[in-house]
This record gives structure tokens, C-alpha cells and sequence, in this order.
């Protein structure tokens, strides 16, 4: 029943806003939607983390510990976003937008339906409609400003993802045939492929790898399949990019996650490994050249995206329990950490009015509490102590250098070169003097206050690992198969 | 309908579907572009229906009808809709010649050959055989979206490579589930209604709908 309310409360809500008129009305849906969904949303951890596997609607939909995971991950930033989101859409959006506004509630509501359903349903073929879903809520939403870059970078996300969902499809197809052909009549339920992936064709199993990595990889942000995510994440409305950037590249990721489980038992584990381990590496390569000298700063944080996924991927890739469980733990600190710094970009952008680097000076002294809470989460998102990330990182590499020692030898070195590049950047923009017409007050200071939870969820998990946290991570990894 | 005449209308439709891919790269109109595509659709849903009287599956039966619907009629009346809204420029602008973009879609094609032939032989159904051709569709098909500047045509190499994808499943597994199939089809006509109104947008932004002619986004 939660399950169901779950998916059903952004569904409603989404259905609602588009009848609204009134934008009090409007916006006040939206948060009673956000905060239901985060409650339900917790009603289902707690449960699920206490040993259960929840179903609803026949075998259509299963939560287990993984996507008991995400749904934490979906709805707890959904909550923060949407948040901010009011007061940003007020600051962007005007009156005489009325029906924008409302478009653009009606589609993040959308967004987070196509995400939760992604994540809770069991049957794969729905988990690829629902993935393809959230590439046409978000479209019109990175769209949001009717600018000609925007427009570009809708256009190119639309198709690009679009193309790599598809053969994601492919991918989908050739399991549920490997599976079939082996294990008689089953749906293309994750769990019955699961549990028959012995006795699954290998060859069909190989190829259909490669396919999902490409696909579900290309939603994820990987590279060479990552050329949209810039485009995409620097144009969206900064509660929009907190998202695409924090949440949506992981619901790529545990599409991967499912198949790879699928795939290591039926062809061994060292098949995904050196494909992850590979493109991980590309990731951190691309990014690593990106971040040097970039000029604007919410593309700085997308190809930081790019370079965390990567990293993610590399953990997937060196494997055990070490590799994987850090893997886990970089999943949550990277959306933690990301989501909080896409916001305060979408800060300095009112602040600034432009998204170049060099345009932006004086952050501390012009919007303290933005300045200080975004050096803050850019130390985080560096992999500086005490904040989560640097214990993620650190043991996602400590467990590739006893195995792969070349993989994260190189890794760490593509490592520093982010580190400083983005240091650099980071830098000219909290010093110098700011522009003198500028008064010394911080854009949408009380919308800021959500992000305080981020802010102590990093440190809580930069310093001390909660028992009951790694509890549920460990249930995670036996899912995984490690 | 015996194993074998299924196995020979199976290779002889995909074929067609595969023909009809490569026409859509020699054809120069969009309006002509539209056609092809639209009877594509019709070869598939007939296949659909062959394959579905074979190996009586009502559900398939009503896949295929669910295919004429949306892919052979309604996905094309919006294109044709942004076709005319759009006006003058009719012609498909690709960046290689028709010459060369034939002879790489015969490399494509034995490029299909050589990843799907072993699936295929692996596989015990009647309609495995034309699994590389299907697989085909899907390469020609990405190739017409990298190869082509209009907006119209890059949607309609998309929706090709959709149909390839399809074709493939239809034949390896007779189809994905029913439910899994219709939400698909769900996806693919809101992507293109979507892309219909991007196609509006960069005309109105641009004067044009010549993809190149984007280009702001640069590192």
C-alpha cells in the first residue's frame, strides 16, 4: 500500500498542479507533494531496512534494499530541491509566467514519479519506460528559460538520450531472450533472471552487457556518452540541474547495477569489470580536461559529475566488498554534495547574472552565507577531510590498488588534476573584488536553510559511519551478489 | 503455417523493413521520408500479426494492431503536420552524398552480420535467422540521424532505429511483454510530439532547422 502511495503522490500532485490557477495554490501543492513523498518515502526505508522486501501490483513492483536505497536518495534530495525550488522559480519567473511556472511544478513532480518507478518496479522492460520517462519530463524543464543555449541543450538531450535508451533496449530484449529461452516463460522480472542467471546463455549475456552499458551508461553520464550532460546540466533551472546532476545520474547507475548483478552470475565478474574499470577511467580523462581552465561554473560542476560517476564506476569495476561498498557509500555522497552545490549555483547566478567564471568575484564578500556554504561544498566535493567524499574515494582506491594497482594508479593521478583545476576555479570566484554596484546580501537566503541537512549528513558521514548505515549498505551488497 | 514458410515470409518481410531503412537515405523529400517510414511501420505489423498467428498469441495480435495505430498513422500525421508548418525547406541537407552513405550502410550491414550471427544461431525460434538484418535497421538507422543536418530527419532515423529495435526483439523473442511493448509505444509517440515541438523552437529561434546551425555549446 505505501509502495503504491509512493508513486501515486507525485503522479497526483503532477495532475493537480495543472489544474491549479492561483500560484499560492500552485506552490503549495508542490511542497505538501514534496514532503509526502519524502514521509511515505521513509516509511518504506525503515521497513525495508528492517529486513522486508516490499511488492505491490502482482510482481510489478519490489523493493529491496537497493532500490530501498535510491527511493532514499529520490525523494529525501527531491524534498531539498523542491525546497529551494519556490523561491527560485519566484526569483526566475514572474507573474505575467504563470503558465510556465506551472509547467514548470506539474513536470518536477513528473520527474520524480519517472525516477521512483524506475527504481521500485521489479520488471525490466518497465524500468526502461520509466528511464526513457524521465529524459521527456526533464526536457521542457531544461528548456525552462526559452533561451537559444537552452534550447541546444534540450535538443541535443532529447536525441542523445533518447538513442541511448534505445539500445538499452536492445540490451533489455536480449536478457529477457537469454532468460526465457533458459528459464521457460518468466516476465523480464530482475529477481527470476537473478535467480536463473547460472544457466543463462553467456555469449547473449556479453552482448547484452555491452548494450546496457551503452544505454543506461549514456543516461548515467558516462563517457564518450556523456556530451549532453554539460549542455543539459548547465542550462536547467538550478533545482533542476541539483537533481539531473545528484539523483537522475544515479538511477542510470543502478540500471547498470542490476544488469551487472545479473551478468557476473552468469559470465563471472571479470567481463563488467574491465568495461567499467575502462570507462571509468575515460570519465575521469574527460573530465580531468574539462576542469582545467573551465569558464563557467555549473559546466565545472557537470563535468564534475561526469568525473564522479566515473569514479563510481571504477568502484563497481575493482569490486569485493571494499570496492563495491564504497562505490555505495560514493553514490550517496556525491548526490549529497552535488545537489547541494547545483543549488547554490542557481544562488550565484541570481546574484551574478552570469554563469562565467570570470564574471564572478568576491563571493564571500558579496553573498557570504552562498560563499561560504559553496567553498564548503566544494571541499567536499574534492574529497577534502572531514567531509563524506574523501572516505569514499579513499576507499574505493585502496581496494583498486590491491587489484587493479594501474587502473587506480592513473585513477589518482586524474584525481589531483580535477583537484587542482577545480581548486583554481573555485578560487577567483570567493576572492577579489566584487562588482561595486553589487550590495552585500545573499539571494534567497532563508530558501537556503534545507541544505543545512546535506551539509551535516556530509560530515555526519565524513566522520563517523552510523551502524545502522552500514547495515543497509551491507544488505545492499548481498543483493549485488558481493 | 508451417516452421518453414513462417522462416521464409520472416526473412523476406525483414528484408523489406531493412530496404525500406537504406530508400529513406536515397529519398530526398521529407514528405517522401514520411511515406517510407509509414510503411515500414505497416511491413512490421504485418510481421507482427504473421508471427502472432503462428504461435497464437492474442497479445502480439494486438501489438501489431497497436503498431499500425501509432507508427503507421499517427506518428506520421505529426510529422507530416511539422512538414508543412515548416515549409520551404523540404530538402534533407546530409552532410555525405548518397554514393557514399550507401556503401556505408553495406558496411554496416556486415557489421550486423558479425555481431548478430551467433546470437542468431543460438537461437531455436523459426524467425531467429533474420535477427542480423533487424540488427542492421538499428546501425542504418543511427547512421541517417548522425548523417542528416534537418531536425525532421534525425527524428525519422530515430524512429527507424526504434523500428529496428522492434524487429530485433520480435524475432529473437516474439516480443517483448505486453504491457513492457505498450508502454514503449507510449514513450516513443510522446518523444516524437516533443520533438515536434523542438523542431518549432529552433525554427522559430534560428530560422532554420538545420541542426548545424546550432553550435553555441562548446567545453
Amino acid at each position: 500500500m505505501t509502495l503504491l502511495g509512493l508513486l501515486l503522490i507525485p503522479l497526483a500532485a503532477a495532475g493537480l498542479i495543472a489544474l491549479t490557477r492561483r500560484r499560492a495554490l500552485t506552490e503549495l501543492l508542490h511542497i505538501l507533494a514534496a514532503l509526502a513523498t519524502l514521509a511515505t518515502g521513509a516509511a518504506i526505508i525503515a521497513q525495508v531496512w528492517n529486513g522486508a522486501v516490499l511488492t505491490a501490483a502482482g510482481d510489478l513492483f519490489r523493493v529491496d534494499a537497493l532500490s530501498a536505497l535510491m527511493v532514499a536518495i529520490v525523494t529525501f534530495l527531491g524534498a531539498i530541491a523542491s525546497l529551494y525550488a519556490v523561491g527560485y522559480i519566484r526569483a526566475e519567473l514572474d507573474d505575467a509566467h504563470l503558465s510556465r511556472v506551472r509547467l514548470f511544478f506539474m513536470l518536477f513532480h513528473l520527474f520524480i514519479f519517472t525516477m521512483l518507478v524506475a527504481v521500485t518496479t521489479d520488471n525490466l522492460g518497465v524500468m526502461w519506460i520509466a528511464v526513457e520517462g524521465t529524459t521527456l519530463a526533464t526536457v521542457f524543464l531544461v528548456n525552462l528559460r526559452h533561451t537559444r543555449t537552452s534550447l541546444e541543450a534540450a535538443y541535443k538531450y532529447l536525441i542523445l538520450s533518447s538513442v541511448g535508451i534505445a539500445l538499452a533496449f536492445i540490451g533489455t530484449a536480449l536478457v529477457y531472450y537469454a532468460g526465457a529461452a533458459k528459464a521457460g516463460e518468466i516476465a523480464v522480472n530482475w529477481s527470476a533472471l537473478r535467480a536463473a542467471a547460472g544457466a543463462l546463455n553467456p555469449e547473449v549475456v556479453r552482448l547484452a552487457f555491452v548494450f546496457i552499458v551503452i544505454g543506461y551508461g549514456t543516461k548515467a553520464g558516462l563517457a564518450p556518452m556523456h556530451t549532453w550532460l554539460p549542455d543539459a546540466h548547465s542550462e536547467a533551472p538550478a533545482p533542476i540541474s541539483a537533481l539531473m546532476s545528484g539523483v537522475l545520474l544515479n538511477v542510470g547507475l543502478y540500471a547498470m547495477m542490476r544488469f551487472k548483478a545479473v551478468t557476473d552470475a552468469a559470465v563471472g565478474e571479470e567481463f563488467a569489470a574491465r568495461i567499467l574499470i575502462g570507462m571509468g577511467l575515460l570519465s575521469l580523462l574527460v573530465a580531468a580536461i574539462f576542469l582545467v581552465r573551465q569558464r563557467n561554473y555549473k559546466r565545472m560542476l557537470a563535468y564534475s559529475s561526469v568525473e564522479h560517476i566515473g569514479i563510481i564506476c571504477l568502484g563497481l569495476g575493482f569490486g569485493g566488498y571494499w570496492g563495491v561498498f564504497g562505490a555505495l557509500l560514493h553514490v550517496v555522497n556525491h548526490a549529497l554534495a552535488k545537489s547541494l552545490l547545483f543549488i547554490l549555483s542557481g544562488n550565484i547566478l541570481l546574484k551574478y547574472h552570469s554563469a562565467e567564471i570570470h564574471e564572478v568575484r568576491g563571493l564571500l564578500h558579496a553573498a557570504p552565507w552562498t560563499g561560504a556554504l559553496f567553498l564548503a561544498g566544494m571541499f567536499a566535493l574534492i574529497g577534502l577531510p572531514p567531509f563524506a567524499p574523501f572516505i569514499s574515494e579513499f576507499i574505493i582506491f585502496r581496494a583498486g590498488l590491491e587489484i587493479y594497482p594501474w587502473a587506480a594508479a592513473t585513477g589518482v593521478i586524474l584525481l589531483v588534476i580535477v583537484f587542482g583545476g577545480m581548486l583554481a576555479s573555485v578560487n577567483q570566484m570567493l576572492y577579489g573584488e566584487p562588482p561595486v554596484e553589487l550590495p552585500r546580501v545573499d539571494a534567497l537566503r532563508f530558501w537556503l536553510v534545507p541544505l543545512g541537512a546535506n551539509f551535516a549528513l556530509l560530515l555526519v558521514l565524513g566522520l563517523t559511519l552510523p551502524s545502522p548505515f552500514i547495515a543497509a549498505l551491507e544488505q545492499v551488497l548481498k543483493i549485488l551478489g558481493v | 503455417m508451417s516452421a518453414e514458410v513462417l522462416s521464409k515470409a520472416v526473412n523476406l518481410l525483414s528484408f523489406v523493413a531493412l530496404g525500406l531503412t537504406i530508400l529513406l537515405i536515397v529519398r530526398t523529400r521529407l514528405e517522401g521520408q514520411v511515406r517510407v517510414f509509414a510503411l515500414q511501420s505497416l511491413v512490421l505489423a504485418l510481421l507482427a500479426e504473421m508471427i502472432a498467428l503462428y504461435s497464437g498469441s492474442l497479445e502480439l495480435l494486438a501489438v501489431g494492431v497497436a503498431l499500425v495505430v501509432v507508427k503507421g498513422v499517427m506518428i506520421p500525421r505529426v510529422l507530416n503536420r511539422a512538414v508543412a508548418i515548416i515549409g520551404l525547406e523540404r530538402v534533407a541537407a546530409p552532410y555525405l552524398a548518397t554514393a557514399p552513405a550507401l556503401i556505408i550502410c553495406g558496411i554496416l550491414t556486415i557489421i550486423a552480420f558479425y555481431v548478430m550471427t551467433p546470437i542468431a544461431a543460438s537461437n531455436p525460434l523459426p524467425t531467429a535467422d533474420a535477427i542480423p538484418l533487424a540488427f542492421a535497421g538499428v546501425l542504418v538507422g543511427f547512421f541517417i540521424m548522425v548523417n542528416r543536418r534537418r531536425a525532421v530527419t534525425q527524428i525519422l532515423g530515430f524512429l527507424m532505429l526504434e523500428n529496428g529495435i522492434f524487429l530485433l526483439a520480435l524475432l529473437a523473442t516474439y516480443g517483448v511483454p505486453f504491457i513492457v511493448e505498450m508502454g514503449v509505444f507510449l514513450d516513443v509517440l510522446v518523444a516524437v510530439l516533443i520533438m515536434e515541438v523542438f523542431v518549432y523552437r529552433i525554427k522559430d529561434n534560428f530560422d532554420s532547422i538545420d541542426v548545424g546551425a546550432m553550435g553555441k555549446l562548446k567545453e
